[in-house]
């Protein structure tokens, strides 16, 4: 997803963007010109008419009373009625607020770690260290969230896991961090920074790459110190990638991780761990639920892109380039 | 994720769907069968292969090439949805159990009702009617069901532990708190540290699974799932009786008698406190007697005896014995109608079912093969010693094949015979102890009805009662708290499901 963006920004930046094409007419024309271009274009356009339009035509069987048997067309329609019984549910409003709360702390925690990871790593001047730790921070993310979740039940289990020992020995306190439902959510975000931070440095790093190294100097001449440098900038180099990547993630924000979740759950913390995801798969898949499941799932997607346009709006609003 | 794969699969399903329908016109009689296809559940960390010793001579046995598709018993119950929703269904099934999935879709016509049809078939005809009628969905027949010993719970304790401390082996709910407390408090295995507990526990909190919580609810009278009261069917969580009990595994939990993470600990771990000792008891079913007996064997082949004690079934506060059975089936084997498409078709799959359900047949799924794994003696089967690599594999996969068995009519197949006396005497006493509390048995009186409230929600609504137990347990929330969670689960359809309950249960009186 965040591959073509890049390039239609790079494109725009090298002033290369292509005529538009007019009428009828100066379509062929425009076509015939470009051809290759849109011959490259065509892998991409089947993708996604394969794997993301076409299965959209299941959708529908959140509208429907959906039986496997009978397939999708001879499934009786039901129109609304399995988005009633979701938001009459006594699940709704804790799976919307599980969902959100999960979503905006891992915006608002993990997604500014990961600008500061950025700059922190430009700022190292040997470069050996700074590839060093580049590449070690980059390692928990091809890591599975089942082996990260073995590792956190490992270090917090009760009474034998060290970190729990630890508190134990020196601060006297026992906490039960896999099943107090109030460490659910730090320990989630957490699992987060530590698997995924290093990772999203990868575009910023990029980004730092570009900005230009005269007004350091500049700046330097002018007896800015290196906060100074950064803040005045860095960062304003980097704006509008920073708003980029943030209507990115504000996009892929409900998708909170469904195996990172769902192993993290037990009985006792599921009040605060149930989340869309969750619960899509739990009524969907184990119990059969299929109708039911793809309406929550629908009505999740439908948040997703109220965030997306609200997100862009908001930066047209505040004279940063938007998304689109 | 989910549900993109989801519709992928449901456009999949239609596409693939139109093409059968052009394939399968006409209506030529069918042709004879020379091939059946079967999905089933393994166990083991490998399903068997499919050119084994056993495969082998099930074909020889049935005549048929038997294509069996094994899918983990892990993640079952979501293969057997998303097998339902796809177009390649095999011929039989193994359903596990009536989950809402497999309800709606046999209610919509999608496996054939063998109700009228099982009896016709000499080895398909059941023995145990009332277990066919618990493994039907409102009588109706979808399956031929897996037949399982229903008694089957068991207490086991380290014996060692008990002598050492001259105690009884527990007799009431009352002496399982006494022994609990005193393998906690008075340093049962001798080292000096306040290191042992009694109970263990592992994260098991569904309703009605036969849990260690679902046992002792049960000992108290709470009723197996489903109780009467005042000539009416009620949910065990709504009596006096299930409150007292899990009063009773809270002070246990309070006192910590039972391990203190039983809301998280893996099951897959459950022998190792035991075996280690770190927690003295398990309440589960009896043949992990065998199991923990045979991990002591492993340790130090020499003194493994009397390590391991066991008794049946509790008493209860009452000073009754209210054992509780399972249903006395795992699951059943059912035909669907997108593969076995006329009566005609379905007929030699029965007939083929009812190879699979002969002596031969049952002998081979269980037993394995005479003279390469196991020879027969005085009615037991005795695994040959030394065990040659081709004996070893057999063993090996008949713990899959296993799970073809149906025995509708009792085991047919042999008893192992146990490798030591020891051994043999603690399995015969595990046969007679629950041949004797079988006696005892309080069973589910609503097995056999499905209610369509609890088809759409059901799952959902026992987890409110199931979590809030633990919760309770765990002292997250108090009594109030968990009676306001039963509250709940009537209040979000709970009174439909009771209703419609009590409905089926009288109509079919």
């Amino acid at each position: 997803m965040a591959a073509p963006v890049i390039d239609t920004l790079a494109g725009e930046r090298a002033g290369k963007t292509p005529p538009a094409p007019r009428k009828g007419g100066r379509f062929s024309v425009h076509f015939a010109h470009y051809k290759w271009l849109y011959l490259l274009l065509l892998p991409g356009v089947v993708y996604f008419a394969v794997f993301r339009y076409g299965p959209m035509y299941g959708v529908s069987i959140a509208f429907k009373d959906y039986v496997p048997f009978l397939g999708v067309n001879g499934s009786p329609w039901v129109g609304f009625r399995n988005f009633q019984d979701f938001f009459a549910n006594p699940d709704f409003p804790r799976l919307l607020g599980n969902t959100l709360i999960l979503a905006f702390l891992n915006l608002g925690v993990a997604f500014p770690l990961t600008i500061i990871m950025a700059l922190l790593l430009n700022e190292v001047r040997l470069s050996i260290l700074k590839r060093t730790v580049q590449t070690l921070v980059y390692i928990p993310h091809f890591l599975s969230w089942t082996i990260v979740a073995s590792l956190s039940f490992l270090l917090f289990a009760l009474d034998i896991g060290p970190l729990f020992q630890f508190l134990n020995n020196t601060m006297g306190t026992s906490i039960d961090f896999l099943s107090d439902p109030a460490w659910f959510r730090p320990l989630i975000v957490l699992q987060e920074i530590w698997k995924n931070t290093g990772w999203g440095t990868i575009i910023f790093l990029a980004a730092l790459a570009t900005v230009d190294q005269d007004q350091y100097e500049a700046a330097i001449i002018d007896g800015a110190g290196r906060f100074r440098r950064v803040w005045h900038i860095t960062l304003p180099a980097i704006r509008s990638t920073i708003i980029v990547m943030l209507i990115l993630a504000i996009g892929q924000m409900l998708n909170t991780g469904f195996e990172q979740i769902y192993l993290m759950t037990n009985a006792l913390n599921r009040e605060v761990a149930d989340v869309f995801d969750t619960y899509v798969y739990f009524v969907g898949i184990t119990q059969g639920a299929y109708s039911y499941s793809t309406a929550v799932g629908l009505f999740k997607s439908l948040v997703g892109i109220v965030l997306i346009f609200g997100t862009n709006w908001l930066a047209k609003r505040f004279n940063q380039s938007g998304l689109f | 994720m989910i549900r993109r794969k989801l519709s992928l699969a449901a456009a999949l399903v239609t596409a693939t769907a139109l093409t059968l329908t052009a394939c399968s016109g006409g209506d030529a009689p069918a042709a004879d069968l020379t091939s059946v296809s079967i999905m089933a559940p393994f166990l083991e960390a490998q399903p068997p292969g499919a050119d084994g010793a056993v495969q082998k001579k099930l074909e020889e046995l049935t005549g048929k090439q038997v294509k069996i598709n094994w899918a983990p018993n892990a993640s079952y119950e979501d293969k057997t949805n998303i097998t339902l929703a796809g177009s390649d269904l095999p011929q039989v099934m193994v359903i596990q159990s009536k989950s809402p999935g497999f309800v709606k879709n046999a209610q919509a016509g999608a496996f054939w009702d063998l109700t009228d049809k099982l009896d016709k078939y000499p080895n398909l005809k059941t023995t145990f009617p009332d277990i066919q009628k618990n493994a039907s969905v409102n009588g109706k027949v979808y399956g031929v069901f897996r037949g399982r010993s229903p008694m089957r719970s068991a207490v086991m304790f380290r014996q060692d532990w008990l002598d050492k401390l001259g105690l009884q082996p527990p007799k009431t709910v009352e002496d399982l708190y006494k022994v609990a407390k005193a393998f906690t408090e008075q340093d049962p295995d001798g080292n000096g540290q306040n290191d042992t507990y009694g109970i263990t526990i592992p994260k098991w909190g569904a309703l009605g699974t036969n849990s260690p919580y679902d046992l002792i609810e049960e000992w108290y009278g709470a009723g197996n799932r489903w109780t009467e009261r005042d000539g009416k069917l009620v949910p065990s969580f709504e009596t006096d009786e299930f409150l007292e009990a899990d009063r009773f595994i809270k002070k246990m939990v309070d006192e910590k008698l039972i391990n203190p993470d039983f809301a998280t600990f893996d099951s897959t771990k459950w022998n190792e406190p035991f075996f280690n000792g770190k927690g003295g008891i398990i309440v589960d079913v009896d043949s992990r007697v065998s199991v923990l007996v045979n991990l002591f064997k492993q340790a130090d082949p020499n003194n493994f005896q009397n390590k391991v004690g066991f008794v049946g079934n509790l008493e209860g506060p009452d000073g009754k014995l209210h054992a509780h059975p399972t249903d006395g089936y795992s699951g059943f084997l059912a035909v669907p109608k997108a593969s076995v498409r006329t009566e005609a078709e379905l007929d030699k799959v029965l007939d083929f079912l009812n190879t699979m359900n002969s002596k031969d047949v049952a002998i081979l799924l269980n037993n394995g093969i005479e003279g390469v794994n196991f020879k027969a003696e005085d009615g037991k089967a005795a695994t040959i010693k030394p065990e040659t690599p081709e004996g070893k594999a057999v063993t090996t996969d008949i713990k899959s094949y296993a799970q073809l068995g149906m025995n509708v009519a009792g085991n047919e197949f042999y008893p192992v015979k146990q490798p030591s006396d020891y051994e043999q005497q603690v399995f015969d006493k595990r046969t007679e102890v629950m041949a004797e509390d079988l006696k005892s048995a309080v069973y589910n009186p609503a097995a056999p009805f499905v209610s369509e409230t609890y088809v759409a929600k059901g799952a959902q609504l026992d987890n409110i009662v199931a979590d809030a137990r633990i919760r309770y347990l765990a002292g997250q929330i108090d009594e109030q708290g968990l009676k306001d969670a039963i509250k709940l689960w009537d209040t979000s359809g709970g009174n439909k499901v009771k209703e419609e309950i009590n409905k089926l249960w009288q109509d079919s009186k």
